[in-house]
């Protein structure tokens, strides 16, 4: 009964496997101007629903104020959260926080679409460098999204998609950042 | 003929291509380089580039999230 129960979904993902539609939507990458048509759609919904333009950084980082607030901390003297809109939204909580509801969407649309194309995988950490790397990775990227006032998808794209001067003052300034970064990349990480 | 593996499991994009574009640079003409990659823009990335410079290019699912880009330089 298990046997056959199993050879059965071996059959079935077997022919799914070859199937030209599942390997063209759901296994292959999309091309870049699908991907590129979709975002901006979905951006613009997302804005009418959640009432502001799509942001990650900024619910992230309401993320690190809970937590310290959880473990008995306070930010009410932090500069970054003692306006009145920054604090009820730490008031309302994460469940009523829409931007970070989306960033758990991101995620499990994330971990979906990659367990649908059978292209899930736990990676080992290799080499000392990729744990320097990550970590020196994450500190710049953490600090610079908040003096900037948002990452590449709050400051930049969704700056630009509102008609911002800002988001193309951040573009230019991302791009030569970009730049900078892979020549250092080549230099020392490799 | 020379075969030369490439061990880039657990780099994400772009080490992979920069040092796949470095290995074959050793390479002579007709020789096979696989790159071993499990990032998977890598798979969009190095492929394409590879093909760009005119190179026979073909890949191999190895594993779940695991690839093989086989690449015989032109």
């Amino acid at each position: 009964m298990i046997d056959g129960e199993s050879r059965m979904w071996k059959k079935l993902s077997d022919a799914l496997g070859r199937n030209e539609y599942y390997l063209l939507w759901l296994k292959d990458a999309w091309p870049y101007l699908t991907g590129a048509l979709l975002l901006s759609i979905l951006q613009i919904a997302t804005m009418a629903v959640a009432g502001n333009p799509w942001g990650i950084s900024g619910a992230i980082t309401n993320w690190g104020a809970w937590t310290i607030e959880a473990l008995g901390g306070s930010v009410e003297h932090w500069y970054y959260f003692s306006s009145e809109s920054a604090r009820a939204v730490l008031d309302r909580g994460i469940l009523q926080d829409p931007v970070s509801i989306r960033n758990f969407g991101i995620i499990a649309g994330a971990l979906f679409s990659v367990l649908i194309a059978s292209s899930f995988k736990l990676k080992k950490i290799r080499t000392g460098k990729q744990v320097t790397a990550a970590v020196l990775g994450g500190l710049l990227m953490g600090y610079g999204m908040r003096v900037a006032l948002g990452c590449n998808i709050g400051a930049f794209y969704s700056g630009i998609s509102v008609l911002s001067l800002a988001g193309w003052v951040y573009g230019v300034f991302l791009l030569l950042g970009a730049i900078v970064g892979g020549k250092l990349l080549v230099r020392f990480f490799m | 003929m020379q075969e030369r593996v490439l061990d880039c499991l657990g780099e994400p994009c772009p080490v992979p291509l920069v040092k796949a574009q470095r290995a074959l640079e050793d390479l002579e003409a007709g020789d096979i380089l696989i790159v071993q990659i499990d990032h998977s823009c890598a798979m969009k990335s190095l492929p394409e580039w590879a093909r760009d410079a005119g190179h026979n290019v073909e890949i191999e699912e190895i594993d779940n999230g695991e690839w093989e880009v086989v690449i015989e330089k032109s």
